[in-house]
């Protein structure tokens, strides 16, 4: 029996996955030729999902089809190991994140039913099991004994962002310093260009969107060169929590470009692999991360929601 | 030549806080040093913004209750946002007096060794009652009017808190009733005052006009005709004061249509979420996108519809640029913020100077009042569609918003406090 439809679209967004993958690792360049019979033998398939895959890229404009034949990368690796890779993940998880934005959103309550979820966005059946099981890999949502699927906590309230900063303050330091910490240098550069690029907005064009887009991307990384495997696999879900449903506009441009320079410093520590050090900076980072506004403030009575004195 | 050091203590409020942010940005670009003297609790709001911070120590009896304080104090006082603000002088203002010269009595002693410490060349007090540390420290201070013009008293200025006309044949009971309720905090704070050296203040009143100078955010198209003309040396008329905040780039919203109406009622506001659900029931049927502003009290929704938005902050200056209507509970940062970047209010007081406020917008043509506590949906409905589709009141506003916009009164803020220290 052949897979459904929306399977064979998530192998092929896979496989252009793999392909951006392979780019970097081979130190590609803008406009070199990427023959498909090396892609073939490079992801074990035959040239057909090859073919499909590249297709998707082409979409998106991250390669050209030329007359001379075959298919030409048209955008530089850095731009790939960024926006690239997560723009196939966003295509990847459309509808699971359009689910997962909902529920943030609290649009849909926490217990859901695939035939209520099959209603609400007009999506096949098929489609919307395939979300499911995208959010539940995350560990979003699980399976209820019966049709019901619930949703795990998200980062949607003033008390879970405690939380997930508190997890965060845990776990992120000890994946640096956890043995076999590897970073990949390009990938590492392709990061810093882009939170450089964001520095040089003026004030008042930062945006807290793009922000929590480069924050989350940088974050992952991190969490992708721990040598730890079950931290990593942690904190990347949390950082793919974090990228769908943490949504805050809290944050003023001082204390983001702040943000930014002390992931920069964090990244010249790993540079250097005084690991330690950036362990330390991470906690840092976080502490001051952690700092939120009063929830409730009114003239002659004490804030509401903050804790003690730092 | 040392650069000047500002010292800015907001009281803690949203409002005047985030309107000292406002003048702190433009003290620092003029070159000065502006430093912020925090309220407990407010840690980290102004280091955000990259000023230095100085902290007020916390009772420590009184920050473990925090949380059980704020509880008591909803249960206490939800009920009493819908009353008039005659009633409210018993049930709520009185109250809020108290704990406000409570909290001046508690500071005073750590106020004093701070100012010894961080030694300014003045010092900016937004807020409604004078801490005595700050008059004895020797250095010019300046006042920053935050709320509603009311807050200096004139025999043509409505009553401060009253929501009345200047005019009103009810003035004077509503004058004698806030004297009433307010006259046991009012002694115990001229008996605070006079141990600290500083002469007691007349019935009433809890803070004195600085001799130095005087700001005053109230833009001329709100302005009250004073039978008393204000002297022009110490008293300036800002035309607003708005602070330079982060970009808001509204999120895309499953029906992502229409023009964009903001809604804050404050942080303190948000707490009554039956009102604001029963309004977001109403959002559901206008064709518009609704950015709205919660507070701590997300967890209190479920089925937000899909061209609603529910958040906890915004960095409203940004958002109110891009609105077309905003809704809020006539705090005079919100309202200012409405009139600077000409977008018409749809006023909803609960407490304080809303109510003056809200009355102010109903008389200059700049919004209009609404009670909260006695409107229908259709009601609602037709308020906000008929506001958006007003185009002599956007162009009155957009008239408005020019003048202030020239003016920058953040601006102008720094540079009479920077001539001052100079002069003095």
């Amino acid at each position: 029996m052949s897979k459904p439809r929306s399977n064979t679209r998530q192998n092929h967004i896979k496989l252009a996955r793999l392909i951006t993958e392979i780019v970097l690792e081979r130190g590609l360049s803008k406009g070199d030729h990427l023959p498909e019979s090396t892609l073939s033998d490079a992801c074990g398939v035959s040239r057909t999902p090859i073919r499909s895959a590249l297709k998707i890229l082409e979409n998106h404009n991250f390669v050209q089809r030329r007359d001379e034949g075959g298919y030409f990368l048209q955008v530089s690796p850095e731009r790939i190991a960024t926006e690239s890779l997560s723009d196939l993940d966003e295509m990847e998880d459309s509808l699971a994140v359009r689910i997962l934005s909902d529920r943030a959103e609290r649009r849909i309550t926490d217990v859901q039913s695939v035939s209520a979820l099959v209603r609400r966005y007009d999506a096949p059946r098929s489609a919307v099991l395939n979300a499911l099981k995208i959010l539940q890999g995350d560990g979003v949502v699980v399976q209820m004994t019966g049709r019901a699927w619930a949703f795990q906590p998200i980062l949607d309230t003033h008390n879970a962002l405690n939380d997930s900063l508190a997890l965060r303050i845990l776990l992120e330091p000890q994946a640096i310093i956890a043995r076999n910490f590897t970073m990949d240098g390009q990938k590492a550069g392709a990061v810093r260009a882009q939170m450089e690029d964001f520095l040089r907005r003026p004030d008042g064009e930062l945006g807290s969107a793009a922000f929590l887009h480069l924050d989350c991307a940088f974050h992952s990384f991190i969490a992708e060169c721990s040598g730890n495997r079950f931290m990593r696999g942690t904190l990347l879900a949390h950082q793919r929590l974090r990228q769908s449903t943490q949504k805050d506009h809290s944050i003023p441009d001082f204390r983001l470009r702040q943000s930014l320079v002390e992931h920069l410093d964090i990244l010249d520590s790993l540079e250097r692999r005084q690991l330690q050090l950036a362990a330390d900076q991470m906690v840092l980072h976080l502490r001051r991360s952690q700092i939120r506004k009063p929830q409730a403030v009114n003239r002659g009575i004490l804030p509401m929601g903050r804790g003690g004195l730092a | 030549m040392s650069k000047q050091v500002i010292a800015l203590f907001p009281e803690a409020s949203f409002g005047s806080a985030l309107n000292c942010v406002g003048i702190a940005q433009k003290l620092q670009r003029q070159g000065a040093v502006p430093v912020f003297i925090c309220h407990p609790g407010f840690s980290g709001v102004f280091a955000e913004y990259g000023f230095k911070e100085y902290q007020l120590p916390v009772n420590k009896g009184v920050q473990a209750q925090t949380e059980e304080t704020w509880q008591a104090f909803v249960t206490a006082h939800l009920e009493h946002f819908n009353q008039d603000p005659t009633a409210q002088l018993s049930t709520y203002v009185a109250a809020t007096w108290d704990a406000i010269v409570d909290t001046a009595i508690q500071v005073e002693a750590d106020l004093e060794q701070l100012l010894k410490r961080i030694k300014p060349d003045c010092i900016v007090l937004d807020n409604v009652i004078m801490f005595p540390a700050i008059a004895n420290t020797g250095v010019p201070w300046v006042r920053v009017v935050s709320c509603a013009e009311t807050e200096i008293p004139d025999a043509n200025v409505p009553p401060y808190l009253s929501g009345m006309a200047a005019d009103d044949p009810a003035r004077p009971g509503f004058e004698a009733a806030y004297l009433k309720v307010t006259a046991a905090a009012h002694l115990r704070y001229n008996k605070f005052r006079q141990g600290c050296r500083l002469a007691p203040l007349p019935a009433g009143k809890f803070l004195e006009t600085s001799p130095h100078l005087n700001l005053i955010l109230a833009p001329e198209a709100i302005r009250h005709r004073r039978e008393t003309t204000l002297p022009r040396d110490r008293f300036v008329f800002l035309e607003g004061c708005v602070r330079e905040e982060a970009q808001f780039d509204p999120p895309p919203l499953p029906v992502n249509e229409g023009p964009i109406v903001y809604l804050s009622f404050g942080s303190l506001g948000a707490i009554d979420t039956v009102l604001i659900s029963r309004m977001i029931d109403v959002f559901a049927k206008v064709s518009a996108r609704f950015f709205v502003n919660v507070g701590g009290f997300l967890e209190s929704y479920q089925s937000v519809p899909d061209n609603v938005y529910l958040g906890s902050w915004f960095p409203q200056p940004s958002i109110v640029a891009q609105a077309d209507l905003f809704i809020h509970h006539g705090g005079n940062n919100s309202y200012c913020e409405a009139l600077y970047f000409g977008v018409p209010s749809l006023v909803m007081p609960y407490c304080w100077d809303g109510h003056d406020n809200g009355l102010r917008a109903q008389q200059t043509g700049t919004g209009v009042y609404m009670e909260r506590g006695s409107w229908t949906a259709a009601q609602l409905y037709d308020t906000i569609t008929s506001l958006m589709a007003d185009h002599e009141l956007n162009a009155h506003l957009g008239v408005i918003s020019g003048k202030m916009a020239a003016a920058d009164g953040a601006n102008t803020a720094a540079s009479l406090i920077r001539q001052l220290i100079d002069r003095v």
